[in-house]
Formats: structure tokens, C-alpha cells, sequence
């Protein structure tokens, strides 16, 4: 059976770091990942005297995700994504090839700004599975979309991070 | 020819059994579009898996012992705190402001003269006297 943190001490010192990375990678902003991390614990703390054995990832990432959501319906007037014309063009469009190899060329600006240019349903997903690491099943519970879903926005996300990267 | 490409990334992620991984195997052995898309997927998942994993900031968890309060967001508060001991500033300078004196009957005649004696509507409890101006 799942262990269930009990406090909100112990989920900020185990998941603290995790949370941080989903909303760093979410919002490509450390102020805003700040305050989300804590409205993830406010809300943690709130729910930890309610919260019903199961999933305990799925639930954290439910609230994560949901506060996230809400800070984004707050600043729909100031999106977090740059405009276009405030985005560099990727240093990889002078890349040589298709045989480029990722993995030796210093990627992390242009990948954080290419997940701001992806649809929220599909950046949340990409990065909950290759940042985060959860499965499928456990996006699923933590989004509530059928694993279909999960599956196609997955899909769907890395393929338009190909073409902005290429 | 169908492309099963949205099976691909899951293949990648090891979400794929059964049937739907032996469909896919089989189509890729035979099929090079996918097996192009597959490389780059591939590319495209690794570098993402590559992305530094940040360390949290100090700060960013509150003291055990302490409230768990987003900062940033309470702004607000500060500024309504702040209005707050404004207004309270204005209503004890104005209770401490000692009020005007008293005017006799007396003293008012010998200001205004005719008047507070012909007109009748004229209220002496609602003169405020000006101060004296030193020539």
C-alpha cells in the first residue's frame, strides 16, 4: 500500500523539489513557480485532514495542477507565454542536419521557450511526464482525462516541440 | 497506408503492450516514415529528460512552525494594512484637534456688531472665530 505523507512538512520536503520543476517548467517564470509551490502547500495543508487513501501522487498532482490553472485563469490578461515577436529564433535552426545530436548542444533556453509555445493541455502533459516522470495512468488521474488522452496530448506536444526546435 | 504515429510515443514512454506493441513493431519493421519519426521523437523526448532539474530556492518552504502563506499573493493585504493605519492616523489627529472655543454673546457683538443683533437668523454657536492676524 501507498505510504501517505502525513503533514505538509513531509510533502513539501519529498515533493518540494518536484513541484517546483512542474511549475518552472509551466510557467518558465521563478517567481511564479515560487507562488505556486506555496499555494501547492497552502493547499496540500488544507486538504491533508480530508484527504481519502488512494492515489496520493494522482491527488498531489490534481491540486498542482488545478492551482496552476487558477493562476493562469488570474492572469489570463497577462500571459505568462512571450509574444511572438519576444521569442528568439532557436539557435538550432542553424543545425546541420536531422542527425543533430540534441544531447550535445546546450538546449535548455530554447526547450523552456519552445514548452511555452505548446497548448496548456499539451505542455501540462508533456511535462508531467518527461519532467516529472509520472505514467500515464497517473497523469490521468491527476488531469482526469481518459489514458487515450493523456497518450495523444503526449504525442501531439512532442511533435510540435520537433518542429519549433527544427 | 495508415501510420500508427500516435502510438509511437508511447512506445517510447514503455506505455505500450500487447497487441498495440507487436501492430507497431510490425509496421515500423516495414515502414520508414515512422522509423524517421520514431528517431526524432526519440531526440525530441531525451532532450526535454534532459532539462536541468532546479534546485528549490530557500525560502520557498515555510518554516515548519510557521503559516503556510503564499507571499507574493498577500500584496494586497500590505496595502489594505497600510490604508488601514492611514485612516486610523486621520480619525486620532481629528479626535486630538482640541475644537473651537466657546464665542460669547458679548465678544460677537463686538466683532460683528449689527449684524448678530437685526439678523435673527444668525446662529452664534455656528461661528467659528478666525484667528487673530498680526498686522
Amino acid at each position: 500500500m501507498e505510504s501517505v505523507p502525513l503533514t505538509w512538512e513531509e510533502v513539501a520536503r519529498v515533493y518540494g523539489r518536484k513541484i517546483y520543476n512542474f511549475a518552472y517548467r509551466l510557467t518558465g517564470n521563478p517567481d511564479d513557480a515560487h507562488d505556486l509551490v506555496q499555494e501547492v502547500l497552502l493547499r496540500v495543508r488544507r486538504g491533508l485532514a480530508s484527504y481519502q487513501p488512494g492515489s496520493f501522487e494522482g491527488w498531489l498532482w490534481r491540486i498542482t495542477r488545478n492551482a496552476f490553472l487558477d493562476d493562469v485563469r488570474r492572469k489570463k490578461r497577462r500571459p505568462t507565454s512571450p509574444m511572438p515577436d519576444e521569442v528568439d529564433r532557436w539557435d538550432l535552426a542553424s543545425a546541420d542536419s536531422a542527425d543533430t545530436d540534441y544531447d550535445r548542444i546546450s538546449l535548455g533556453d530554447d526547450i523552456q521557450k519552445a514548452l511555452l509555445e505548446l497548448p496548456i493541455d499539451f505542455r501540462e502533459a508533456v511535462v508531467l511526464c518527461d519532467v516529472v516522470g509520472l505514467s500515464y495512468e497517473e497523469i490521468a488521474v491527476a488531469v482526469a482525462v481518459p489514458i487515450g488522452t493523456v497518450r495523444s496530448r503526449i504525442h501531439r506536444g512532442r511533435k510540435m516541440l520537433k518542429d519549433l526546435l527544427s | 497506408m495508415s501510420h500508427p504515429s500516435e502510438l509511437i510515443s508511447a512506445y517510447l514512454d514503455g506505455e505500450l503492450h500487447g497487441p498495440e506493441l507487436k501492430s507497431l513493431l510490425d509496421h515500423l519493421a516495414g515502414c520508414g516514415r515512422c522509423s524517421v519519426d520514431l528517431e526524432e521523437l526519440q531526440r525530441v523526448r531525451s532532450a526535454i529528460r534532459s532539462l536541468p532539474v532546479l534546485e528549490l530556492p530557500e525560502g520557498v518552504v515555510p518554516e515548519a512552525d510557521a503559516d503556510v502563506v503564499p507571499i507574493h499573493r498577500n500584496r494586497g493585504l500590505w496595502v489594505g494594512a497600510a490604508a488601514a493605519v492611514v485612516a486610523l492616523v486621520i480619525a486620532v489627529a481629528a479626535l486630538v484637534t482640541p475644537a473651537p472655543e466657546p464665542v460669547s454673546l458679548e465678544d460677537l457683538t463686538s466683532r460683528f456688531g449689527a449684524r448678530a443683533t437685526l439678523d435673527p437668523a444668525f446662529n452664534p454657536a455656528k461661528v467659528v472665530v478666525p484667528p487673530e492676524v498680526s498686522e
